[in-house]
């Protein structure tokens, strides 16, 4: 079928975006929370992974970069979800677009996988009794969507 | 055409040398979360390096747990820094 099942397909300098109705509600849904979240802003405990440090042995150089950047960070995210919400149901995305997707996924999985403490070590299958079971089946499924959005522009 | 990574940058010994002349040197260290075709992906755009080239920068941030992806000025290190913050990465910024 020339797709392969792939939910994003380069073509003609653009990209094919093939997902379900579910997933989109899912990840329109996911970002919303994400918003939600950015809005508490740098410094709560839950995005520490969007906005690390530059300096880890100089207090003041590192005062300084959150003030210069923190604000740069947080306005990109939120128009990268902008860019998300804004193509939800599109069939097809520029390169910009796709790079919006990508960021805001990321972002997702960076805040998710925070929150689960993941390790490199941890496996794949879901303990369906584990009480995060949901966040960690929406980790993996956001691992697999940010595979497809990066193979789809080395190819 | 980006320059290698030094591993190991000459310090002018006496006065000709002072702390401001000392390159900084951005590093990315291993985290559990980014997935590695992602961060070859993301050294592919933001340093211009190939494929080759950043896959072998990936797998050792992942293997050694950290890497130099890139060096220069502070003005620079900070601009490489907040791109590759930008992209979620996990990049620290010292002076070599």
């Amino acid at each position: 079928m020339g797709f392969g099942g792939r939910r994003v397909v380069a073509r003609k300098g653009a990209f094919l975006l093939r997902l379900p109705e579910g997933e989109r509600e899912l990840l329109l849904q996911l970002l919303g929370e994400l918003r939600t979240l950015l809005k508490l802003g740098p410094d709560n405990p839950r995005l520490r992974r969007l906005y690390p440090a530059a300096y880890s042995d100089d207090e003041e150089k590192e005062a300084e970069y959150r003030m210069l950047t923190h604000e740069e960070l947080s306005s990109g995210r939120l128009a990268a979800l902008d860019t998300v919400e804004q193509t939800i149901a599109a069939d097809r995305l520029t390169p910009d677009e796709l790079t919006a997707w990508m960021h805001a996924v990321n972002a997702l999985r960076l805040v998710l996988g925070t929150m689960l403490d993941v390790t490199e070590d941890d496996p794949f299958a879901v303990d369906p009794e584990d009480p995060n079971a949901r966040e960690y089946m929406l980790y993996g499924y956001l691992g697999l969507l940010l595979e497809e959005i990066v193979q789809a522009q080395m190819d | 055409m980006p320059t290698a990574v030094p591993t190991e940058v000459e310090v002018p010994a006496g006065e000709t040398g002072t702390v401001q002349d000392r390159p900084w040197i951005v590093i990315v260290w291993n985290d559990p979360i980014n997935l590695m075709s992602y961060v070859v992906l993301v050294f592919q755009k933001l340093f211009g390096y190939n494929r080759a080239k950043a896959t072998e920068l990936m797998l050792d941030v992942h293997h050694k747990g950290r890497a130099v992806v890139s060096n220069g000025t502070r003005e620079k290190a900070e601009m490489d820094v907040f791109r590759l913050h930008e992209h979620g990465l996990w990049a620290t910024m010292q002076q070599d």
